[in-house]
Order: C-alpha cells, then structure tokens, then sequence
C-alpha cells in the first residue's frame, strides 16, 4: 500500500518534471492527473456542488500560472494540494457559505467566516504535530485513512483516532478565535 | 470533450516551462524600493554619518545590524511563505529574534541608567519611518504577489516588516540619535505598526 501511495505521488513528480523538460504531452497528462486528484479532494469536501467544476478550472488555471512557485526539488502533490486548498478557502469565502463540512462523518462543522482568511496551515501549526500531519495528509492530500495509516506505520484506528482528536482540536480553535 | 479538458488542452499547448527567473522576479521590486528610499534620503536628507564623529561606529553598527537583520529575515520569510506547500512557520518565528535582542540591549540601558530620551531629531526620524516604509512595503506586496501566498496575513505581516526595516536601513545614516531605547521607540515601533498594517491589509492586496 505505501508503494502504491509513493507511486501516485511519484507519477506527478515524473509528469511534472518531463513537463518542465518541455514534453507538452506529459504536461497535458499532469494536468488531467491533477484535475483528477483535486476533483476527488473537492467533493469530498464540498459534495457534488454545482460549482465544482468551476473550482477545478480554478484550482488548474492558479497551478499552470504559479508554476514557477513549484521548486523542482519537493514534491508536487503538497504544492498541488497547498494551491487546491487555498481556492477552496477562496471559494468559500465568496461564496460565503454557513457551514463547511471538513470532514465526511460531519462531527465537525467550523463556520466557514472564521477560515475564510486563514490559511489551514496556520491552524494546523497549532496542533500537534501528529495530529496535523493526520489531517494533512487525509483531508489535504486526498488519502483514506488505510493509506496514510500504511504510509506513517500505524493502524487504521489510531490514524482515525488522529485525524479525530485533531479535528476536534481544530473546532475548538476556530471557536476561541470567532469568540 | 468537457470543458475541463479544453481548459487542460489550452494550459498544456502554452507549455510547462516555468516562466524562467523565478528568484529575479522576486527580488526586484526588492532591490528598486530599497535603492528609491536610499536615494530620497540622500537627496532630502544631510550630514550622512555625521554622528559617527561623536558616537564612533557602534550605534550605526547596532542600527544598520537590526535593520538588515530584520530585512533579510522578512525577505527570507516572504519567499517561503510565497511557496505553497512549504513550512514557513520557522521562517515567521525567526523575525522574532531582531525584536527580542532589541528588547534585552532595552532592558540592560535601563538598568545601566544610561540613556538620553527622546533627543533631538524624532520627529524626523519618525516622519522619515513613515514616508518609506509604506513605499517599501509596496515592492514588498509586488514582490508576494508574483509568488503564491496561501497565508495572506502572514505575507502580509512580513510584507510590513520588509517596508519598515528598508526604510530605517535608509534613514538610519542621518540619524544623529543613539541608545536602545530610542531604536526600541522610534524604529522597532514603527516598523511593528507598518507589519500591523500588512497584516491587516495582506488578504486584501495578496489575494490570487
């Protein structure tokens, strides 16, 4: 399993780096990789929106103009995600939704004002670091809780438990900064 | 074919190559601002290093040591957090150390009993910190925003940092004034206010 997720990864990396070689097809291929990969990301967190395809031009449109941002040495997936994540913040702000679902059971509902102009980064650094890396890697990079779980050696329930605690550690901030 | 694809399609045929001098780019606006606000004190300002002939080189040593300390660190801070996916957590905290040294060399002063407040010059040196900082800040916030800031506040805030310490660098020659608790007033204070002031204005001038 931690092979297929490093393969997902690497496949972008490689597509990335032929694109970057001047290989338009491999460019191409990135792109639908990416769009792919960040329309999963979305509807999990925005459901079937009507604007979803929207956010994924978006999210396409911000990824190719701020290219130059990626540096060739890091992986792509956290710079895809990273960018994916601020649109979405983006589009929530706009949009100015009552409720954000950051999580599929829905335990959790943080009022989407009080992220609207945050960065999820910042709230992350405000947790621990096990339990934000949980969250990074399930809510930002895209990966079940299996993967990620195979990814950091740990079982399935205690990448659960993680991503939980953080979660509710992540509300109870949102709530102290609205108050 | 969706429109998805026709949007890929459009994106892949104008290329992959990154628009080329990425770190240039940046440092740029940088550069300009801070040879602006050089060159608007030589020319309205006089007596450059006038007080090292009574002080001797070391309050212009501490001046010079905080502002560019400042500088370098917010310009560092700005690139990181321009950079999705990057930790810029360590780079933000670092703008911390210039204050806190600032803040201990206070406190010593003031315990040493040696100091002169609030001298002769302040009103210029503030009417001078207020005047540039803003211009600075300025090439600072066109500087983020050819990267891609996802914490806008934080950029913002380091932004301000940027434009006040560009502009003590600069004024800082022709300043006559010495001692802690004069840089502690009326440059570190003034440079917190214009990194309030981006902090409060990044998500409005960062935004992608």
């Amino acid at each position: 399993m931690d092979r297929q997720v490093n393969t997902r990864a690497s496949v972008l990396d490689q597509l990335m780096a032929a694109a970057r070689g001047g290989d338009s097809a491999a460019y191409r291929q990135f792109l639908a990789e990416a769009a792919q990969r960040i329309r999963a990301m979305l509807t999990r967190k925005i459901g079937a929106d009507s604007e979803l395809e929207d956010l994924v031009q978006e999210c396409l449109i911000a990824i190719h103009e701020k290219r130059h941002t990626l540096d060739p040495e890091r992986p792509v997936a956290p710079w895809m995600y990273a960018i994916a994540n601020y649109k979405l913040i983006d589009f929530w702000r706009r949009r100015g939704r009552s409720l954000v679902d950051l999580d599929d059971e829905a335990d959790l509902a943080v009022p989407a004002d009080t992220l609207a102009e945050t960065d999820i980064e910042t709230l992350l650094d405000q947790i621990p670091e096990a339990q934000a890396q949980a969250i990074r890697m399930t809510h930002i990079e895209g990966m079940t809780n299996r993967e990620a779980g195979d990814r950091l050696g740990v079982g399935i329930s205690a990448m659960k438990l993680r991503v939980h605690r953080g979660m509710t550690r992540l509300k109870e901030i949102a709530e102290e900064d609205k108050a | 074919m969706s429109d998805t694809d026709s949007l890929i399609d459009k994106l892949a045929s104008s290329g992959a190559a990154p628009r080329g001098g990425s770190l240039l780019h940046f440092t740029t606006p940088l550069v300009a601002v801070g040879l602006i606000c050089t060159l608007g004190a030589i020319l309205f300002l006089e007596d450059a290093f006038a007080s090292i002939d009574t002080h001797g080189f070391s309050p212009m040593i501490v001046k010079w040591g905080f502002s560019l300390a400042v500088l370098l660190l917010s310009a560092f801070a700005l690139w990181a957090i321009g950079r999705p996916g990057r930790r810029s957590g360590g780079a933000t905290r670092a703008l911390a150390v210039p204050f806190a040294l600032v803040a201990a060399l206070v406190l010593l002063e003031l315990l040493v009993g040696k100091f002169t407040f609030p001298g002769a010059t302040w009103k210029q040196c503030l009417v001078a910190m207020a005047v540039m900082s803003p211009v600075a800040f300025i090439g600072a916030i066109l500087a983020a925003r050819w990267l891609a800031p996802t914490n806008l506040r934080r950029a913002g805030l380091a932004a301000g940092l940027f434009g006040g310490a560009v502009a003590m660098t600069a004024y800082s020659p022709f300043c006559p004034e010495h001692g802690m608790l004069y840089l502690a007033v009326f440059y570190c204070l003034p440079i917190l206010a214009m990194a309030g002031l981006g902090w409060l204005l990044g998500p409005r001038l960062l935004r992608w």
